[in-house]
């Protein structure tokens, strides 16, 4: 029997019982629109870089410290990057599934042109699966599980000058796996003056950062515990790369701040809180913003309650003792700690309420009372 | 003991794969070899869950099964032969199924479309699509067995009350084979965070995820031309004829039965076992660990049989 013989054997009959039948009526009411069409063409096919052909065949990947070895029609852990033929690619090149203009203060950046826009992007897939992930609709999904809106490098600089958003945010889900999207138009940006942020885990390779760092212009980096254990069990990741990684941004003069989601039972005691101020006063230097953030349940996390405000406050204060100079709270509208102190006079240089400047006492750099220099992109 | 049955076609001159009358006449064998012809049937009803609430075409006064066939599409020229899928149809309906409640499914009709699978989404007939087909989609509650959770195709969670793995036993560069088991990554949103440390235990993980190990009912291997090693990705240097079907109420048990076909086969073509070449399997032995089978050979009740043109059936080896 050929193919035609069987299609016709298995699909007869059954009109009657289709006219009186109870159809699961979500189901069925969409099904019937099905195509047949083929994903991987609505996906992009651009080479991927920093990947090695494996002399017995397949690829190894060396974007991010997984090191994904991948065979022909597999794809890394982060969903995004595809041996065909054992050539890489990525598959989001250009593709967008997240796209908002946003304050920068929401990124959280700081000190960073503070009351300005951000033109926010983020493509699926992710190189971790932290279990408390707020986008994991689009983090954790393969691309073409996602609407995407088709928005390359140029596109996407030439619509930042066209609405006068001066800065690209690479954010939501985790840019490092869409790296070749997000260097080509960091470095078209910088040529056309619209610069760039990256908004990331930390968790990458070193040499690709090292090429794509003096296309940036400020890192916002999730430190999300200091312990390995966190890292390994919560995470998904390693620890030790994240902190190899923020010494390198930190010695390459790139604008870097620090957040930290404080998550009830598993990385909040006045310990960790102190190694974390030590080490980041050791490594980053006490100048280094630190923003602690609320937890709220989420993703695989829905069993834990909210952060404690105090749990914040005890953060910032273990952190202020151990000599940071800024140290803020995140997801707690209208706390004080929202806004920049001046570490000279004590007087507030940034006044902020949620993503609104209310008050602003800096000349340039320098705060306006005492002229004590502030650290940052003003 | 688990029981798993190799069927093996015993004429020569089918290297190109069997026809479906001719899949029909082995699976008819592989039945019989549990001890009755209509294993099938009484499988699957004696399976059958108990919150049985809708079938594609059931009305409020007649419940039906849903019987979902998962092939494996990922590549066009080493894809579950549509006759297989066929042959099998055919011995759900005749026994007793509704055509109307069987699906042919993977994770895309793209792929199904790809391999000749003709994408059937009308409202007669057995159904042919895959879970990103319109209103299809994946479970809104995550799933988890292990560190990683996963939304499950729809297909099982919602739509399927059994469920017949129809995969296509080959080489896998990471887990050693890909054989039932391995097809169930199909089944799930998030397959590429299953991959490390040679997908183990990552395979069994999936297949213990509820939906999955509780809609499984038997699983039906593909190993008439085993591509022996290079795979997923087709390499046809790599393949050798087989002639088998390898079938199994137990995933693990059957799985286990494709490593040694696949390891038969690497010696045959002078080809180092799976662990000298850094892929061991496993990820069964892990899979047993989960309580999903049995992978001891020696726990196994295994039956080789083989069949002629004629229909008749005769005593067979594994590895001959
Ligand atoms: S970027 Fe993706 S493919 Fe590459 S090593 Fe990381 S997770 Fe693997």
């Amino acid at each position: 029997m050929n193919r035609r013989t069987f299609i016709r054997c298995v699909g007869c009959g059954a009109a009657a019982a289709a006219a009186q039948s109870g159809l699961l009526p979500e189901f069925l009411g969409g099904v019937q629109n099905a195509m047949a069409f083929d994903y991987t063409k609505k996906l992009s096919s651009v080479e991927a870089r920093h990947y090695k052909k494996k002399p017995d065949g397949g690829i190894e990947c060396g974007i991010c410290p997984r090191h994904c070895f991948v065979t022909d029609l597999e794809r890394g852990y982060c969903g995004v990057r595809e041996n065909r033929d054992d050539t890489y690619y990525t598959l989001v090149y250009g593709l967008s599934c997240a796209v908002n203009i946003d304050p920068i203060e929401k990124k959280p950046l700081f000190h960073f042109y503070p009351g300005t826009t951000a033109f926010s992007i983020a493509t699926a897939g992710c190189n971790v699966n932290c279990k408390f992930c707020q986008n994991w609709e689009i983090s954790q999904v393969r691309p073409e599980q996602v609407d995407n809106l088709d928005l390359p490098p140029k596109a996407l600089v030439d619509v930042c000058r066209q609405r006068k958003v001066p800065t690209i945010a690479y954010t939501y889900s985790e840019p490092v796996i869409f790296y070749e999207y997000m260097y080509d138009t960091a470095e078209l940006g910088h040529r056309s003056g619209v610069k760039s942020v990256m908004i990331t885990g930390g968790y990458i390779e070193k040499q690709p950062l090292a090429e794509l760092l003096p296309h940036l212009d400020a890192v916002k980096v999730d430190l999300k515990a200091i312990r390995e254990a966190y890292y390994r069990d919560v995470v998904g990741g390693e620890l030790q790369p994240v902190l190899d990684r923020l010494i390198q941004m930190k010695e390459s003069g790139v604008w870097l701040e620090l957040v930290y989601l404080v998550v009830p039972t598993l990385n909040d005691t006045e310990q960790e809180f102190r190694d974390l101020a030590r080490w980041v006063k050791t490594y980053l230097g006490a100048d280094t913003p630190l923003h602690f953030s609320r937890f709220f349940p989420q993703y695989l996390l829905k069993n834990l309650p909210p952060t404690p405000q105090r749990t914040l406050e005890t953060a910032h204060s273990v952190c202020r003792a151990e000599g940071l100079e800024y140290v803020y709270l995140g997801n707690l509208r209208g706390h004080p700690s929202e806004s920049t102190y001046c570490p000279g006079c004590g007087k507030i240089v940034v006044g902020r309420r949620g993503y609104t400047i209310y008050e602003y006492n800096l000349k340039g750099n320098l705060c306006r009372f005492c002229e004590k220099h502030i650290p940052g992109l003003f | 003991m688990s029981k798993v049955a190799v069927v093996k076609w015993a004429e020569p001159g089918v290297e190109d794969g069997l026809t479906s009358e001719q899949y029909s006449a082995m699976l008819a064998a592989g039945f019989e070899a549990f001890g009755k012809p209509d294993f099938l049937a009484k499988m699957l009803r004696r399976n059958r869950p108990d919150s049985i609430e809708k079938g594609l075409f059931s009305t409020p006064d007649s419940r039906a099964d849903v019987v979902g066939i998962k092939t494996n599409c990922l590549t066009r020229r080493n894809a579950t032969p549509i006759a297989l899928a066929k042959a099998l149809a055919r011995a759900l309906t005749g026994s007793g199924f509704d055509e109307n409640n069987i699906i042919i499914w993977d994770r895309t009709c793209w792929e199904l479309a790809q391999a000749d699978y003709k994408i059937n989404v009308s409202f007669s007939g057995t159904r042919c699509f895959g879970t990103d087909a319109n209103g299809v989609g994946y479970s809104e509650e995550f799933y988890g067995s292990g560190p990683v959770n996963s939304l499950v195709s729809r297909i099982l969670t919602e739509i399927v009350s059994h469920s017949i793995n129809l995969p296509v036993l080959k080489d896998h560069w990471l887990a050693g084979v890909s054989a039932g088991m391995k097809n169930m990554y199909g089944a799930i949103h998030n397959p590429n965070k299953y991959h490390d440390n040679n997908c183990t235990p990552f395979c069994g993980h999936i297949n213990h995820l509820e939906p999955v190990r509780d809609r499984h009912r038997l699983t039906i291997m593909d190993a008439v031309n085993v591509q022996y090693n290079g795979g997923p990705g087709y390499k046809g240097q790599y393949l050798s004829f087989y002639g088998g079907l390898i079938i199994s109420e137990d995933p693990v048990a059957c799985d286990r039965i494709g490593v040694e076909v696949v390891e038969h086969l690497r010696r045959r073509n002078r080809m180092p076992p799976l662990q000298a070449a850094g892929r061991p399997a496993k990820h069964i032995d892990a899979a047993a660990e989960l309580g999903l089978g049995e992978s001891n050979l020696e726990k196994i009740d295994l039956r080789v049989v083989d069949v002629d043109g004629t229909g008749s059936v005769s005593e067979g080896e594994l590895l001959g």
